[in-house]
């Protein structure tokens, strides 16, 4: 059964990478649990990172995190040793940004203090659209009800990061931002517009930030089968998944059918995977 | 005013938004509630006031004039699910405003197995909510129903300095955290509907619930089989006029226009 999958994969990619040759010009790389995993770098992440600058290749390294500004991420990273501008890296915060200015609009930002920075040089008076972030210290009564208030001015909006229902914590589990994106959604009869990953906006500003329209020049490299390689897949763009991180066995029959003749499935034609970051860049970029 | 046209044998009467504005009497809720008292038409208070006690909910009423109203008149949902609690020999978590404690006097706390969510007001706090978000995964995870409780869903009241979150967008935030169903106890629950008109020995048909929330309680008074009359104080919006769901059987300016339409058609 595996050698069956193995040989139907290594078949799909070789098949895929034909029909791929010469369309990918940008690359979209996640980073927990493919450039690094808590304090530890994947092996061979720095040798993918500086093929891509060496060949000059378009890149950015997307993350999640609604928690911390960029500028943390970067550190972080650097005291792993890599080495990243803040322009190479696009978190849900830099989509959300790129959201709110693309749409001329004017937020109250129920976010983490540590995020705030993200949305500097934003106009902020006169609210017309409440952004939601992961903000556990301002899920309170008097934060929401300032938020439904203004919510309640029929014109106004709300832009939720993510909709996570809850999330692993220290003492166990958490609340996300979800449940309090959906208090506002229920207080007000309103629906949320998600911007962060793995949102289509999400991958959609992304590759704006590149300077690129079609998102079939894109790829997305990512050990999340759903958030990372279906989520990039469903914004048009093609997709890697790599055996790091969050990668469990099985995952990528979540995009290839099992058993018998492949049935045509969406995201078939437009997945390749690969043990690691490394060895996906160097299929990619040979 | 179709409303009248039935015979209008008995009233339920919303507290917050038709006899008062926070701290305010509505302007003509006195004179209308001395005028019901004088003909002696039968009426019970139906509130989904949670942040306090059945018996601070008599005081406040007295302290703004409305006056010789007996605890046994209000039906309030803290007390509905004190009585179902102990019917049922609950544990529960009780994600409900400190005042409204004394209504849960003998109900166990301790090894919940089930969340009462309540109007808690400044007291919804993410460490409550996630106290009380645990207690279900927990009961999920042992694979036993997640009992979630609300008092009530509306979504929002009128206090004097503007609209403020009720209850309902908490309990819809654990329903989204846990895809718990929460079981209402008060407004738009046909059960409440139905305690308070047959402690009054009615029909539902001989009943009109007058109310400002065009879901809770016109809503749910239609579907308990009572006609429903939105009055424009208290939360009322111009939109609520045009509901998409829910047709009042009347709107009316303000109770006191209510109840002289109900003395004017049958003198």
């Amino acid at each position: 059964m595996i050698l069956k999958m193995f040989r139907r994969t290594s078949f799909l990619t070789n098949k895929v990478l034909n029909e791929w040759d010469n369309r990918i010009q940008c690359f979209f790389i996640d980073l927990s649990g493919t450039v690094h995993v808590d304090k530890e770098l994947i092996p061979g992440a720095i040798n993918a990172f500086e093929k891509l600058k060496k060949t000059q290749t378009k890149f950015k390294f997307v993350t999640n995190t609604s928690k911390e500004a960029v500028s943390t991420t970067v550190q972080n990273l650097d005291s792993l040793g890599l080495q990243l501008s803040k322009q190479e890296v696009y978190s849900s915060l830099t989509a959300t940004r790129d959201y709110l200015v693309r749409n001329n609009l004017r937020p109250h930002l129920l976010v983490a203090d540590e995020a705030l920075e993200e949305f500097e040089s934003l106009d902020t008076n006169d609210p017309n659209t409440v952004v939601v972030g992961l903000a556990p210290m301002k899920f309170n009564y008097k934060e929401l009800n300032e938020c439904f208030r203004i919510l309640m001015k029929p014109e106004n909006k709300i832009v939720a990061i993510n909709k996570g229902r809850y999330y692993k914590t220290r003492d166990g589990m958490s609340l996300g931002a979800g449940p309090f994106v959906f208090n506002l959604e229920f207080a007000t009869s309103k629906e949320a517009t998600i911007v962060g990953k793995p949102s289509k906006e999400f991958f959609i500003n992304a590759m704006k930030s590149i300077g690129h329209e079609d998102p079939s020049t894109c790829v997305m490299i990512g050990d999340d089968v759903n958030d990372d390689v279906m989520g990039a897949i469903e914004a048009g763009m093609h997709g890697c998944l790599v055996k790091t991180g969050k990668y469990r066995p099985g995952d990528e029959d979540k995009l290839f059918s099992v058993g018998g003749d492949p049935e045509p499935y969406p995201a078939k034609e437009r997945c390749l995977v690969a043990n690691t970051l490394e060895d996906a860049i160097n299929l990619l970029l040979p | 005013m179709s409303w009248l046209e039935k015979p209008v044998k008995a009233l339920l009467l919303d507290i917050s938004g038709v006899l008062r504005d926070g701290d305010q009497a509505i302007v003509g809720s006195l004179e209308a509630f001395q005028r019901l008292q004088e003909i002696g038409i039968p009426f019970r208070l139906v509130t989904n006031e949670t942040q306090v006690t059945v018996q601070k909910t008599v005081e406040k009423l007295s302290k703004l004039g409305f006056t010789s109203i007996s605890p046994s008149l209000i039906f309030a949902p803290a007390p509905a699910v004190a009585t179902f609690l102990k019917e049922t020999l609950s544990r529960a978590f009780l994600l409900v405003h400190p005042n409204v404690l004394p209504e849960f006097d003998g109900i166990e706390t301790s090894d919940p197995n089930c969340v009462v969510v309540g109007d808690a007001a400044e007291h919804f706090n993410y460490s409550r909510l996630n106290e009380a978000f645990r207690v279900l995964l927990r009961l999920r995870e042992e694979n036993k129903e997640m009992q979630l409780y609300s008092l009530g869903k509306g979504k929002y009241y009128k206090e004097e300095d503007g609209l403020c979150l009720d209850l309902g967008p908490f309990t819809a935030a654990l329903e989204y955290a846990t895809g718990a169903d929460a079981r209402i106890f008060g407004k738009p629950n046909p059960v409440f509907f139905h305690a308070a008109v047959q402690d009054m020995k009615m029909s539902p048909d001989e009943v009109v619930m007058i109310g400002d929330d065009i879901l809770g309680d016109v809503g749910g008074a239609q579907r308990a089989g009572l006609r429903g009359v939105l009055v424009r104080t208290g939360k009322f919006r111009i939109s609520d006029e045009n509901h998409a769901t829910v047709k009042p059987d009347g709107i009316v300016d303000n109770l006191l226009q209510a109840v002289n339409l109900i003395m004017s058609h049958y003198n």
